[in-house]
């Protein structure tokens, strides 16, 4: 029955072009959100966003990889080398060897060793060095694992010991003198271990030096049941992935694409629920009028001049403060249902004016005649007609509901534990990215929020027609 | 001499589902003053007809083909800014079917009576002012009216200040597009005296659109009667309303209720064709009683049946 | 002896109007538009009873208030029902009238199924947004008749047919834009019909109606009324469509019915001066009028509902005006055959 309605309003829909691009904005969010719940774990805000130390072996506040393609200077990419099993065995020796290639003038963020799983029934003893291009080996430094089953992550930045053999590497070979805690101070761990110093007017600079560099991770032990499960060696590039990465290091891609079907959610459902309250006490209150309407009408009044913002703004306060409302509310829930609460009054209200109108039409008159109840012709008679308003009007909502949770993130109030595209703008701006210019971690989110945006506004504006008839093109 | 002499016009609407060929190859003219009613059911195109004599026709209808000239000059080709400056409402006005609604409701009446004065015109606001006094007191309200806004005023006093608009410049032709709709019988009848005065006191041109045929007997001196976008007859009034020669005319005059006679009326049967496809041959053949084999087929030529007395039929 | 269907005695109508804040502080009293003020009249079964008069006169709150579709501020309305309404309950009907005011709200759906209304406008009486077939259904799944879809369809089949919507396939499931506004107008009779009722008031239901497409129209109305013995009461302003399909008529002014006689009584000899001027002001095709100035004797316009002129309310613009007219309001009177008038000529 409703077929012929819905052919001639889909058609009225498709003729712009606006609408057909908010259409197809919106099928690629879905596409997305619908990847997303099905390939990423649902609780990756929880598990993974909050935890820094999934992160640790990110390059932190690194920009995408593809930057690459626009630079003349390559940054460097970020390489991890792994091996699971000796290189080399010689009597009671293990050698590991990973081989990394480095080709560019710029430095590593920092190298970073990792022996996982470590077993062993009597304590062995692990050297790590590094054999540089230039056949020069330097010997970085000496564990002595205490435990068995554990796992050793030796990050060269800000080590001492390796400072101190990076020190004595610069006098024996270069007769440079640069005391440790210099080295660590000036950050030249890998000036040094990458790099021929030369002098120039006094002052000590350090010339790249290229080539193959080999990592070595020897397992002294005669005990035959030593071994490490894997060697791993992280070379911190300068880029990263498809959308680089955060202070934490955590890669901005992953968050982005979650934040699609967040977006969505919150955006929908409040759009759906603040329309469909509205509408039903928009129509209430228009059809029934006399003290129902003065009620519902104050109420909207009073709904309507409250702030908005500040009232959030205490509601997440006294949730955060609470220890119980903590645990038990989820943030989320709360600012759908404040948004709701406080957007439906204004549908309401032009509903109703819409109502007054279709009241006194004839046709609803006709129905009284022929003994209709009121709840009858409301729901048959009435609500159809202003469905179609309705309908854009949620249009418009969804855009304004992702806004201000945007908004909401970026005062730091909204939920922690989902990352959604105003939490990375927060992060970022507390993290002074601004002033640093890292542009991967403000640009895209803010683009995406305004994608999202002009989506539903797009796809309102294809309404338009149909919710006004005047607008159609004959 | 016409004043105004339309041929073989045609006014099409370019709609998204078809062409709505509203106005179909319409020739007819307008002498000095003389009053022609154009009648017509709704669908008819009668209105469409109106508004393209004034080149007012809205997207996306437009004037697809034929001629209109008025004092000599043709207006179809005519360019906008010549057609404003100097035909529209000058040469030729309109009055506006609802034309109560036509006023703008936050100027007096004063205001827009004098507008189009001022804008065709260089005269001062004064003697504007002192011009559409004459203008009202003519069409029988009091001269304070030009104080007033139009919500202070009934229905009838709001169309007389409609006709009032029209006649303003003086125009050679006015046309009125069913202009006692929505007005009750006593006011009706008012208005038509009103409009009998102006035929006879200026020898105003008149063209009379209506579905009404009892009041183009009441005011027209030829009247042509439209269905589907053509002319189906077309003559003086005594002809075709005592001797309607074609099937349609014939059929409304016979479903006109009247007062002082209570004998069975009849009517036509059926409703007017969709003009995106109209029907092969004679566009009435669904529906007259008389239809003939020929009449699906061929559209039937106008022929003249004696004393300028024009039909569209294949019984003539 | 013909039985009295309908009966209405000193009906009325008053609408408050919205007083400004120094109205309500001066104690001033309440203004009210007196859409009816005092009508009393009665309709016999089976005839088509007409009301004419022009907008503003109250003839349309009077079929409203006939319909309870509005409550009436005074005055009795008395309907006859057929037997399955009289048998439900005594108190409220009495020497076999049901009284309007005394009708308890579950039984007005009862009055519903006798009682309907034709409406006037062929484009807003019907919800655009549901087909003709949805539109017929509705009442009669509101009152339960017809025990499944297959009935209803049958009810809805037949009642097209009445009304000359044939086949009725072919219309079911079209919208109303889709229609002429002569198949719309057949469409309302359907809806009003469909119900059984005996009591039908018609609204200017030709008025949006194009001339030529009225007479089918009205001839379908009386066709269904003999065929289904219907009563009517018939609101109009047009007197020479009165004059087809009416038997009794009454002429309204301001409220007030100021004469009543048989139809062709009313054309022929009609004595009030606002009838006098009414049907002098019916235009007729007859072609040589337009050399005539058609002569309506009467001066100025209606004047609005709030204030009602004094006396005969008719005065200010009756050429016949005399004193008595500006001071006191002219009875009622019955001056032979049953054709009644209120006015100090008489």
């Amino acid at each position: 029955m409703k077929k012929l309605l819905h052919n001639e309003l889909l058609r009225i829909f498709l003729s712009s072009n606006t609408s057909k691009v908010g259409i197809t904005f919106l099928a690629i969010m879905i596409i997305i959100s619908a990847y997303v719940v099905m390939f990423m774990p649902l609780d990756f805000g929880l598990r993974y966003w909050n935890n820094p130390t999934f992160w640790a072996d990110y390059p932190k506040l690194v920009p995408p990889e593809w930057v690459n393609i626009f630079l003349g200077n390559k940054l460097l990419r970020h390489t991890i080398l792994i091996t699971e099993k000796p290189t080399l065995s010689l009597g009671d020796t293990k050698q590991y060897i990973l081989t990394y290639s480095h080709d560019t003038d710029q430095l590593p963020q920092t190298i970073v060793f990792k022996l996982n799983n470590i077993t062993f029934t009597y304590t062995p003893i692990i050297e790590l060095s590094v054999r540089r291009p230039d056949g020069r080996v330097i010997d970085l430094l000496i564990i002595q694992p205490l435990t068995s089953g554990v796992s050793e992550r030796v990050d060269l930045s800000g080590r001492l010991e390796v400072a101190v053999a990076l020190s004595r590497f610069l006098k024996d070979e270069f007769n440079v003198s640069i005391s440790a805690t210099e080295v660590i101070q000036r950050k030249l761990e890998f000036k040094i271990l990458m790099g021929t110093p030369v002098i120039s007017n006094g002052y000590v600079d350090f010339k790249t030096l290229r080539g193959n560099y080999m990592f070595n991770v020897f397992l002294k032990s005669d005990d035959p049941t030593a071994r490490i499960g894997s060697v791993e060696v992280v070379i911190f590039g300068w880029c990263y992935g498809l959308m680089g990465t955060d202070h934490l290091g955590r890669d901005l891609s992953q968050a982005l694409l979650y934040g699609f079907p967040v977006a969505l959610l919150i955006g929908v459902v409040t759009s759906v629920i603040t329309a469909v309250v509205g509408a039903l006490a928009g129509v209430v209150s228009g059809y029934y009028g006399g003290i129902v309407d003065e009620v519902i009408q104050r109420l909207c009044d009073v709904l309507n001049n409250i702030p908005l913002l500040p009232l959030l703004i205490f509601f997440m306060f006294v949730i955060r403060m609470n220890e119980e409302l903590r645990r038990t509310v989820s943030p989320l829930a709360v600012i759908i249902i404040v948004l709701v609460v406080f957007s439906w009054a204004g549908i309401a209200i032009i509903v109703r004016s819409m109502v007054l109108s279709i009241k006194s039409q004839q046709f609803i008159e006709a129905s009284v005649a022929v003994g209709a109840s009121n709840i009858r012709i409301m729901f048959k008679h009435v609500l159809p007609q202003v469905a179609p308003f309705i309908f854009a009007q949620m249009m418009f909502l969804t855009p304004s509901a992702i806004l201000s949770e945007a908004a909401l993130s970026l005062l730091g109030l909204s939920d922690p534990s989902i990352p959604t595209w105003g939490q990375i703008l927060e992060s970022a701006f507390a993290n002074q990215a601004m002033y640093l210019g890292l542009w991967w971690w403000i640009v895209p989110p803010g683009l995406l929020i305004m994608y999202s945006a002009i989506t539903f506004v797009f796809i309102a504006q294809g309404l338009e027609p149909i919710v006004e008839p005047r607008l159609r093109k004959v | 001499m016409s004043l105004l002499d339309v041929k073989n016009l045609k006014i099409y609407y370019f709609t998204l589902k078809g062409v709505v060929r509203a106005v179909d190859d319409v020739s007819f003219n307008v002498r000095e003053g003389e009053v022609l009613g154009i009648a017509g059911e709704s669908g008819s195109g009668k209105s469409t007809l109106g508004y393209g004599l004034m080149r007012l026709v809205p997207p996306p209808g437009r004037i697809a083909g034929g001629n209109i000239v008025v004092s000599g000059r043709d207006i179809v080709s005519m360019d906008e800014g010549t057609l404003r400056r100097e035909i529209r409402w000058k040469v030729i006005s309109m009055i506006f079917q609802g034309a109560l609604n036509a006023l703008n409701p936050v100027y007096t009446i004063g205001k827009q009576l004098v507008e189009p004065i001022i804008f065709h015109e260089d005269v001062s606001l004064k003697e504007a002012y002192e011009r559409a006094a004459e203008m009202v007191k003519l069409v029988g309200l009091n001269e304070d009216v030009l104080r007033r806004y139009p919500h202070e005023l009934s229905g009838g006093m709001k169309q007389r200040v409609m006709i009032a608009m029209a006649l303003i410049l003086r125009p050679k032709i006015v046309i009125a597009d069913e202009p006692t709709t929505a007005l009750d019988v006593v006011i009706q009848a008012q208005i038509m005296n009103l409009f009998k005065k102006i035929k006879k006191e200026f020898n105003q041109s008149i063209i009379f659109i209506t579905h009404d045929l009892s009041l183009i007997a009441e005011i027209a001196d030829n009247v042509a009667v439209m269905y589907a976008g053509k002319i189906v007859e077309y003559g003086n009034s005594d002809n075709v309303f005592n001797t309607p020669k074609h099937p349609y005319t014939q059929g409304l005059l016979k479903s006109i209720p009247r007062l002082k006679s209570k004998e069975k009326l009849s009517w036509i049967p059926g409703t007017p064709p969709d003009l995106r496809n109209p029907p092969v041959g004679c566009r009435f053949h669904p529906r007259c009683p008389y239809v003939m084999d020929v009449c699906r087929r061929e559209e039937p030529p106008i022929k003249d049946v004696g004393g300028n007395h024009l039909v569209a039929c294949w019984l003539y | 002896m013909v039985d009295k269907i309908l009966m209405v005695e000193d009906l009325r109508k008053y609408y408050p109007i919205r007083r400004s804040l120094s109205e309500i502080l001066t104690f001033k009293r309440g203004r009210y538009v007196r859409a009816v003020d005092g009508v009393s009249f009665y309709v016999n079964d089976g005839e088509v009873y007409c009301i004419v008069g022009e907008s503003g006169c109250g003839k349309t709150t009077t079929g409203r208030l006939v319909t309870k579709l509005i409550e009436p501020t005074g005055g009795v309305i008395r309907y006859k029902p057929s037997s399955a309404l009289a048998r439900i309950n005594n108190e409220f009907v009495v020497g076999g009238y049901v009284d309007y005011r005394r009708l308890p709200k579950k039984y007005v759906k009862l009055l519903r199924r006798e009682v309907q209304i034709i409406f006037q406008d062929p484009y807003g009486s019907l919800d655009p947004r549901q087909t003709i077939y949805s539109i017929l259904e509705e009442p009669l799944v509101i009152h339960g008749i017809g025990n499944d879809r297959k009935e209803r369809e049958e009810l809805i089949f037949k009642v097209l047919e009445d009304v000359k919507l044939s086949p009725p396939e072919e219309f079911i499931n079209r919208y109303p834009h889709m229609l002429s506004g002569g198949q719309r107008q057949r469409v309302n009779i359907a809806r009003a019909l469909i119900l059984g009722p005996k009591l039908v008031v018609a609204d200017e239901p030709v008025s949006m109606l194009d001339v030529s497409v009225r007479a089918e129209i009205l001839q379908l109305m009386m066709d269904l009324k003999i065929s289904r013995g219907l009563t009517y009461v018939f609101i109009t302003h047009d007197l020479a469509v009165a004059n087809y399909i009416c038997d009794r008529v009454a002429v309204m002014y301001l409220g007030k019915i100021v004469e009543e006689a048989d139809m062709l009584k009313l054309v022929n000899e009609p004595l009030h001066p606002y009838t006098k001027a009414l049907i002098s002001a019916v235009p007729e095709p007859n072609p040589s009028n337009r050399f005539k100035i058609r002569e309506v004797p009467i001066v100025g316009e209606v004047p609005s509902a709030t204030a009602v002129p004094p006396g005969c309310r008719f005065h200010p613009r009756c050429p016949y005006v005399m004193d008595v007219c500006r001071r006191e309001e002219p009875p009622i009177k019955d001056v032979g055959g049953n054709h009644l008038v209120a006015c100090w000529l008489y």
